[in-house]
This record gives C-alpha cells, sequence and structure tokens, in this order.
C-alpha cells in the first residue's frame, strides 16, 4: 500500500499536469509569441515608422499585445478539461475545487509568463523601450500577468459550455482587465519621466491580491455549476 | 423580507395596488422636472443653454450606476437563496440599464459637441460608463448564451457579482489614469457648484426617471411571470397529452 | 449499503426524479436500467456529486455522504463516456495524473499492473489522442485497479462496456469479480446486459418512476 499524497503534493501535481500538457507541443507557446509580435507590427504599421510617435505609445502597445495574445488561449483553459470529463474526475477528489481551480490559474501564469519573458529582449528592441525600464517591466509584467490569468479563470468558467463562447470571452474580459492596463502603462510611464512608480505598483499588486482572493471562489462556484448540467 | 415578496402572487397583489401610484408620481415630477428644466432655469454662464441637457444626462447616469447595483444585489439573492423571482427582477434591470447607460453615452456626446467641438471626448466619466455598459451588454449576452435558460441566469448572475467587486476600481483606476494623462482641465457636466435652480429640476427628474424605470420593471417581471407559468402549462399539457396517448 | 430517499432531482425546469427512493445492496453489482433519457447518467452523475438534489438524502448505512464530500471522493471511481482523458498526454501519463490528482502516491510498479490489468500495458506511451475509443475506454478502466490498492468501495460506471471488444469485455468482467471479493460496491448504468457473467441486481427506472 502506497502513502497518501499530502495537500501540498496534489497541488503541484496539478501544476505539473498543466505543463506536461501545454509544453509537450510548443505551438501554445510559440503561437501567443508570434502573436504578440504580429500585434506590434499591426500597430507599428497602422501608426507608420516615427520615432517619436512611437516612443510615445510604445508602453501602451506592449500591454495591449500582452494582453491581447494572452485572450485566444485563455478559452481553451477549462472548456478542454470540461469537454474531455476531466472537471468531472476532479470533483470527486480530496481536493476541493477551490485549490485545483487556483493551481490551474497559477500553472496558466507561468505558461504565459515564461515565453513572455523570454520575448521581452526582442519587444525591447522592436519597441525602442527604454532599457531603464526592464526591471519594471519585469515586474509588472509579473504581477499583471497574475491577475490576468486570475480573471482570465473566471472568464473561462464563465463561458464554460456556453454558446459561442470564444466570441463571449473577450467581451466579458475586458472589462474587468482595463485597471490592469492603466496601473501597468501607469508604472512605466512613471519611469520614464522619472518619478516613483511605486503608486502605480502598489495599485497592481492590490489589484491582483483581490483577485487571488475571490478568484477561485468564483471560479469553482461557476464549474460546479457548468458540471451539473 | 425578500421571502415574503418573492411569493409571485403576492408580488402581483401588491404591485397591483401601487402600480398607479408609481406612474402618477413619475408623471407629476416629470412634467414638472422638465418645465422647472427647460424654461425656469438659469443658463449657464459658459454653457448656455447646452446645459439642459444635464438634466437628462446626470439622471441616466446616476440610474445606469444605480440600477446595475440593485441588478447585482438581486442577483446575490437568486444565488444566495435561489429566489427565482429575483432572477426575474435581474433580467428585468438589465435591458433598462442599458438604455439608460447608452442615454448617458448619447447625451453626452451631445452635450460635448457644443462644448468641446467634438462628439466624444474622453472624459473618466463618459469612459467609465461606457465601461458599464459593457458590463450590461456582457450579462445580457451571457444569460441568453446556454441551452437552458436556468444556466444563462446562474451564469451571468456570478459576472454581475464580479462586475459590483470590479467597477469600482475601473472608476477609480479611469479618474487615475484621467489625472494621470490631462491635469483637470475639462469642464465636467453638472460640475462641483450648481444654482440651486438647477439643483430643483435635477432632483426632480432623478425621481422622475427612478419611478418610471421602477414602473417598467415591475411590467417586465409581471410580463415575465406570465411567460413563465404560460411555460408551465404548456409542459403540464404536453405531458397529459402524453400519458392519455400513450 | 447507499439508500437514497425521496430524491428529487431538476434538471433547468424539467424534474428528472420525484420522490425517488432506492436501495443499493452492498458488495454487489446493481446495474440501473430504463430507456433512454430516463435519467440513468442524472442519476450516476448525482451520486457522484456532481448534480446537487434538491431534496432527499443518500445515505451509506447510517452516513450521509455528501455531508463529507471529501471522503465520499477518495471512497469512489466515477468513469462516464467521456473518459476524462487528455488528448495531449499518453496513456500512462493521464493515469499517472489522475491517480496523483486522487491524491494516491502510486508507483511505477502499480501503475503498470493498473494497465496490465485492462491489457493496455503495450500502448501506454501512445497519445490519447492516437487512440481509437476502445483503448481510450480501456485507459480510462485501467482506474479501476487502483482502488485495491487504496481502499475505494464504490464504482459508478455509466456504459462502460459501450466501445469495448469481447477480449477487453472479459478482462472488465474479471475486474469486477475482483472488485466484489474485496466487499466492493458497483452501480452500473448500461443497456447490455447479457455482456456481464456475474449476478446482479436491477435497479428499472421505469418501474421506480411510475
Amino acid at each position: 500500500m502506497s502513502l497518501q499524497s499530502s495537500f501540498i503534493q496534489i497541488f503541484i501535481s496539478h501544476i505539473k499536469r498543466e505543463f506536461l500538457i501545454n509544453f509537450r507541443s510548443l505551438v501554445d507557446v510559440i503561437s501567443t509569441i508570434s502573436f504578440m509580435i504580429l500585434i506590434v507590427i499591426l500597430f507599428i504599421l497602422g501608426i507608420g515608422p516615427f520615432e517619436e510617435k512611437l516612443r510615445l505609445i510604445s508602453n501602451a502597445i506592449f500591454w495591449l499585445g500582452l494582453i491581447l495574445a494572452i485572450i485566444p488561449s485563455l478559452e481553451k483553459t477549462l472548456q478542454r478539461d470540461y469537454d474531455n470529463g476531466w472537471l468531472d474526475q476532479t470533483i470527486t477528489s480530496p481536493t476541493p475545487m477551490e485549490i485545483i481551480l487556483l493551481s490551474k490559474s497559477l500553472a496558466y501564469w507561468l505558461l504565459v509568463i515564461i515565453p513572455l519573458v523570454i520575448s521581452l529582449p526582442l519587444f525591447i528592441v522592436l519597441l525602442n523601450i527604454n532599457l531603464k525600464l526592464i526591471p519594471w517591466l519585469l515586474i509588472s509584467i509579473l504581477v499583471g500577468g497574475l491577475s490576468i490569468s486570475l480573471i482570465g479563470i473566471i472568464g473561462s468558467a464563465l463561458t464554460l459550455g456556453a454558446k459561442r463562447g470564444n466570441i463571449l470571452l473577450p467581451i466579458l474580459i475586458i472589462p474587468l482587465i482595463i485597471p490592469i492596463l492603466i496601473f501597468g502603462v501607469g508604472i512605466s510611464e512613471a519611469v520614464i519621466i522619472n518619478e516613483s512608480p511605486i503608486g502605480n505598483l502598489f495599485l497592481l499588486i492590490g489589484f491582483t491580491l483581490i483577485y487571488l482572493v475571490i478568484s477561485p471562489f468564483i471560479s469553482a462556484f461557476l464549474v460546479r455549476i457548468a458540471i451539473s448540467r | 423580507m425578500f421571502d415574503w415578496l418573492a411569493n409571485p402572487n403576492r408580488f402581483n397583489r401588491i404591485t397591483e395596488k401601487i402600480q398607479p401610484y408609481i406612474l402618477l408620481i413619475s408623471g407629476i415630477t416629470l412634467i414638472s422636472g422638465l418645465y422647472f428644466g427647460l424654461f425656469d432655469s438659469p443658463k449657464d454662464y459658459q454653457q448656455g443653454d447646452a446645459v439642459r441637457i444635464m438634466y437628462v444626462h446626470v439622471p441616466s447616469a446616476w440610474l445606469a450606476s444605480f440600477l446595475y447595483f440593485t441588478l447585482a444585489i438581486s442577483c446575490v439573492f437568486y444565488l444566495v437563496w435561489k429566489h427565482p423571482l429575483a432572477d426575474l427582477i435581474s433580467s428585468s434591470i438589465a435591458p433598462i440599464g442599458t438604455l439608460f447607460s447608452a442615454l448617458t453615452l448619447v447625451t453626452g456626446s451631445l452635450w460635448g459637441k457644443p462644448m468641446w467641438g467634438t462628439w466624444w471626448v474622453w472624459d473618466a466619466r463618459l469612459t467609465s460608463m461606457l465601461v458599464l455598459f459593457f458590463f450590461y451588454l456582457g450579462y445580457i449576452l451571457l444569460s441568453n448564451a446556454f441551452e437552458r435558460k436556468i444556466d444563462g441566469s446562474k451564469t451571468a448572475s456570478v459576472l454581475a457579482i464580479v462586475g459590483l467587486i470590479n467597477l469600482p476600481i475601473v472608476k477609480f483606476s479611469v479618474d487615475w489614469w484621467h489625472t494621470l494623462h490631462q491635469p483637470a482641465s475639462i469642464i465636467k457636466v453638472g460640475g462641483p457648484s450648481i444654482d440651486d435652480k438647477m439643483l430643483l429640476p435635477l432632483i426632480l427628474m432623478i425621481f422622475a426617471l427612478s419611478f418610471f424605470s421602477l414602473y417598467i420593471i415591475i411590467l417586465n417581471v409581471k410580463t415575465k411571470l406570465i411567460e413563465k407559468k404560460c411555460e408551465a402549462l404548456l409542459l403540464k399539457s404536453n405531458l397529459e397529452e402524453i400519458s392519455t396517448t400513450g | 449499503m447507499l439508500y437514497l430517499t425521496d430524491i428529487i432531482i431538476n434538471r433547468g425546469s424539467k424534474i428528472v426524479f420525484n420522490n425517488l427512493s432506492a436501495k443499493i445492496e452492498n458488495s454487489k453489482v446493481t446495474i440501473i436500467s430504463g430507456k433512454n433519457g430516463v435519467g440513468k447518467s442524472t442519476l450516476l452523475r448525482a451520486i457522484a456529486g456532481m448534480i446537487p438534489l434538491e431534496k432527499g438524502i443518500v445515505k451509506n448505512f447510517n452516513n450521509e455522504i455528501f455531508k463529507d464530500k471529501i471522503k465520499w471522493g477518495k471512497n469512489l471511481i466515477y468513469i462516464d463516456t467521456k473518459n476524462g482523458l487528455s488528448q495531449d498526454l499518453t496513456v500512462y501519463e493521464n493515469l499517472k495524473t489522475w491517480s496523483e490528482m486522487k491524491g494516491w502516491g502510486t508507483s511505477d510498479d502499480d501503475l503498470q499492473k493498473a494497465l496490465d490489468s485492462v491489457d493496455m500495458l503495450n500502448h501506454k506511451n501512445l497519445y490519447v489522442s492516437q487512440c481509437s475509443e476502445g483503448l481510450k475506454k480501456r485507459a480510462a478502466l485501467s482506474r479501476l485497479y487502483l482502488s485495491f490498492l487504496f481502499d475505494v468501495k464504490f464504482w459508478l460506471l455509466d456504459e462502460p462496456t459501450n466501445e469495448l471488444d469481447k477480449k477487453s469485455i472479459i478482462l472488465f468482467n474479471k475486474l469486477i469479480k475482483k472488485f466484489l471479493e474485496n466487499k466492493g460496491t458497483v452501480l452500473l448504468a448500461c443497456h447490455e446486459l447479457k455482456l456481464f457473467d456475474f449476478s446482479y441486481e436491477l435497479l428499472n427506472l421505469d418501474l421506480l418512476k411510475k
């Protein structure tokens, strides 16, 4: 007879599973990065190759690229496991659904963050981003990315089993993540004009903490509704 | 309290009695509010007659926010105590709230043209109202996105509650964004100092539109109750048909 | 012994069960039968804890099972037509992640044996996306073997034999017999009653609902 594993081990095993599924084929990772690059290209083609203009809005483009690149992959996070019955299986497990969904959003965070951090140098070059911004960008991507994935899991749970869920998801999600964009861009702009970005950073962290607390409960509630269909 | 009101028959009986009064109050305040607003209030020294748009714009904005709040509270009642009537109430509020937020945006834009020379300015309040409009829209879309009505109601209720938590943050962040980018220079609709003569029609109009929307919401809920009854009857007659023939 | 008392289950505005009561014997196989749409799967899902009961209680002897969902979750294996396998993992990885999800520290050896019990050892490194429906079903059923190691007492199976060939059905019968020896209780929704070579109780929902 083998041993019963502890709570934390189960938590980690859920994250490991997400990694196995998503990093098996690098398609998702590569497409997220490529999507973001393409969004940046579209923007630059739209505004023209003017250095000064670009410098003014490069932060905004970066954040928009980040948010838009994440959204298409959000829908799959829960939908796939809902369709194949894995979520049904997890309901009959010793771990509460809240913990499972928290582990899912943390795994999703890592999955999105790692490729974006890797590709950060590329965006710095493409968008002429000021070098003194790099540490702040890193922090704000880490924190902002966490809140996007926490909100994303709510959106993903909201559209579970919905008709045209893939179109609906961005409509539901984007109004919710407006503060992330504002605080995130605020951090970069404060650094550029040599002011302290701490205020914006704290606001971003505070926002993330709120969702860190409520997101698992809300999404678990939604998943239970979806499973009971 | 809610439990007591949630009985459909009692709801029908009570609303039957108060409905005419609601309509009466709404009519009186609307007429007097419009009179005071359009004829018996001063022009603004900067804005001229355009300021009169405020008497529609501000009450609509107030109602759009207030109705979202009631919608979300009613969703809490629906999810926690599972009262079907609470769902009917929130789904009756949603279209009206959407209309008022749209009205706010349109009047804001109409007011902006003479004031700013453009139909749209990214003013903090208008931007927040635009976001609120999309919360309403999301609620309506999501509640109709499922095969079965009840799934849509439950899921959309959760969205409404998330919105209730998120909207103040959005409001705050948009204000924050606005002060960051444009130090306050724009004159806001219904700014801080208002003439007493302007305050009276404003309050009257708020009452008028509130009571009017209350009236419409009650009508909406009643229609939905009847619809539900019809569905139940239809289902029952179908069942009887099956049991008698099969 | 599972006692279902006065169960009411609604799906949307439709009432599926109105005051259903039934008894499911311990250490026996009970087959839920009835015509399509009578609510066989709904009943199984309700007992597994996925569909909330409008009213009524389910007791395992004297314990209300939904009072301690975690304990109940450890005590049962539920398999339905959806299988719960991730397309992007291999058969072996699926079983491993599943047992970790249940909180069981299974060794590699245990997992190999489990796969062997449904003759899936040869296919253990096959991706589920490449499996035929029959192989998928067998991969899902390999979980049943783990219940002998971790003291699971209930199997709730929804149409487990649908995709299986003759040889796999023999293996499935074997698993069930072994489970019965271990004092396990099986609740099974199925159309084809001829496939089984063990004795079973019948729970006919058509009759019960009348």
